[in-house]
């Protein structure tokens, strides 16, 4: 009997936080559906579309993706300038960061003070950034072409040319990877000092030291910038809104800027639509293809 | 004794690698700010002394009358005001929004908890630029919401993003529990110990959920320029985007705007850098 009524308050007691939950959730069941799955859902849908956003959409099958792939004019540009850019990017900001994150978790003196320094470029307006770095790499009087002339060498033309314009962009986006600077700093602070200090004494090296103990402990963390340098810079379109317009030629014409024309500047949204499942496929490959190192890596760790 | 001999040596040694750090640490930083540094000297200098070689470092006549010409055209207050009333709400409802989701995930027992926790993750790893369309069809061609700021506050409701949800589930559950079932004990309503025990006490990643959607929403050029059309509504991101390209090669002018769109951002970190840096510290470390 007093089980029994037991159980039965303990239930309701269940049944009343159960209900506080689902109230709480509210916010991120709309966000998860309609914001995120149905979106997706219907952008598959339009992607089988010929619609130009005002009159009823018409049927056309995989038309849309046969044209991308047989006569679309930015298709291999797009592709080509997103991979090469979001590869310089991941790997130059997450390289950088770690190796100024390494250097402030030195005790060297002035360490809050740098650390500020080091993230203040990441919180700057991205579109004032652009502006600014613009008249940086500016050709006849920017900075960089005032150095490489005090250096001797001749003057570039960063934005303006081809072969340049993607790892100029990279540049800005190094310079603003701070926040992956605080996270490498939080993973390292993190690696206990016995093992350093054991490793040490077994006579190993910095360099030594570094790779097989550093590594290892801080790779989740190495995985994770990663994962959101890699999903954030496959989806870069600031660079191209703001400054380069896609140029020169078609050599910054990012997918993501590629959408934006089709389905904003030509009004094609089934077109854009097939270019975004285009996009989403390739952002999954990549993903998969990041998952999968981890796991190797991750073992690799334990054995 | 020769253990001391070779202790003192090592820490001679390190001593003298911490002073060498610190040194590539220091010309590494001014790097970092010298771009800063030379958008602001740029934009107090006159055309024709930004055209000099050699070049000076700092201007010798600061004229701080381009600011003055920058506002005749770029309507800074106005800019101002529209970027703020996105701002404002979008990051206020989010960080609520997701202190509420958060606490669920991180306190609450309910069924499907798992699932949806999963089902959220998911939402992290899936592009923006894949629901641009459809969810701009929805909020103007739908809802007929087109030229409003309403597209670009609303999504911010739903906690801001999953990863600001799943930040503070994680700092919550850093919290002993002991604390809620003190307070529960002495008779507190679940909202009560969320909102008077647990909030004041993972302040930090609050603080680092409000500024990470400031930062999201300030860049977030694209959604702005295609929601937003009329010149009155124009934001930070868009009238700075079309100011300096109107203005041709008025580089000073140029860069006097550009350099008062950067300040906000500056003043934000001032005032939250303590509690950000920590937060993010903190949730670094917590998977």
């Amino acid at each position: 009997m007093t089980k029994k009524v037991k159980e039965s308050t303990i239930s309701r007691a269940g049944k009343k936080e159960e209900r506080t939950a689902y109230l709480c959730l509210i916010p991120a069941f709309f966000g998860v559906t309609l914001i995120s799955y149905v979106p997706t859902l219907a952008v598959f849908v339009l992607s089988f579309f010929d619609w130009n956003g005002l009159t009823t959409p018409k049927f056309i099958g995989l038309g849309n993706f046969e044209r991308i792939f047989t006569k679309d004019i930015y298709f291999l540009d797009s592709i080509q300038s997103t991979i090469y850019y979001a590869f310089l990017a991941v790997v130059g900001a997450v390289l950088y960061s770690l190796i100024i994150a390494l250097f402030l978790n030195m005790e060297i003196k002035g360490r809050t003070l740098f650390r500020s320094i080091f993230f203040i470029p990441y919180l700057l307006p991205a579109i004032g950034v652009f502006k600014g770095w613009e008249w940086l790499y500016e050709g006849n009087f920017g900075l960089f072409n005032f150095m490489l002339r005090m250096m001797g060498l001749s003057p570039q033309r960063f934005l303006d040319s081809p072969e340049q314009v993607i790892p100029s962009l990279v540049m800005i986006a190094i310079w603003t990877s701070g926040n992956l600077i605080v996270i490498f700093l939080a993973g390292l602070q993190n690696v206990p000092r016995v093992y350093q200090e054991a490793a040490r004494i077994d006579g190993a090296n910095a360099w030594q030291r570094f790779v097989n103990v550093t590594v290892p402990s801080i790779s989740p963390i190495i995985f994770y910038n990663v994962l959101t340098a890699l999903i954030t810079h496959l989806q870069v379109i600031n660079p191209a809104l703001a400054l380069t317009n896609g140029g020169p030629g078609k050599k910054s014409t990012f997918m993501s800027y590629v959408i934006y024309l089709y389905g904003f500047r030509k009004n094609k949204m089934g077109y854009a639509a097939a270019y975004a499942v285009i996009f989403f496929l390739m952002v999954g490959v990549f993903t998969i293809i990041l998952f999968s190192t981890q796991k190797s890596q991750l073992f690799g760790a334990e054995e | 004794m020769e253990k001391q001999l070779v202790k003192r040596k090592k820490n001679k040694k390190e001593k003298l690698i911490n002073l060498v750090a610190t040194f590539i640490v220091a010309i590494l930083s001014a790097f970092v700010l010298l771009p800063i540094w030379w958008i602001f000297r740029s934009s107090l200098m006159s055309t024709g002394a930004l055209n000099e070689y050699p070049p000076s470092f700092i201007p010798h006549e600061w004229l701080w009358s381009n600011y003055s010409k920058a506002l005749e055209t770029f309507k800074y207050w106005t800019y101002f005001k529209n970027t703020f009333s996105i701002i404002i709400p979008a990051v206020l409802f989010g960080t609520i929004t997701a202190i509420f989701c958060g606490y669920a995930f991180a306190r609450l027992r309910f069924r499907g908890k798992k699932l949806f926790f999963n089902l959220c993750i998911g939402t992290i790893l899936l592009p923006g630029m894949v629901t641009l369309i459809p969810l701009y069809v929805m909020w103007t061609r739908g809802l007929g919401l087109g030229d409003t700021y309403w597209p670009l506050i609303l999504p911010y409701f739903t906690g801001g993003g999953f990863f600001n949800i799943f930040l503070i589930r994680q700092f919550l559950l850093t919290i002993p529990t002991e604390l809620d079932e003190a307070a529960a004990i002495d008779g507190a309503s679940r909202m009560r110990i969320l909102w008077t025990i647990l909030v004041p006490s993972i302040k930090p990643a609050i603080v680092v959920v409000g500024m990470m959607l400031f930062i999201q929403i300030w860049n977030d050029l694209l959604q702005q320029i295609i929601y937003i059309n009329s010149m009155d509504k124009f934001t930070f991101a868009i009238a700075l985007t079309n100011f300096t390209g109107s203005f041709g090669t008025n580089w000073p002018i140029a860069l006097a705007a550009t350099f008062m769109t950067i300040l906000p951002g500056i003043g934000i970190y001032i005032l939250g850098q303590k509690s950000f840096v920590e937060g993010i510290v903190l949730t670094g470390m917590k998977n």
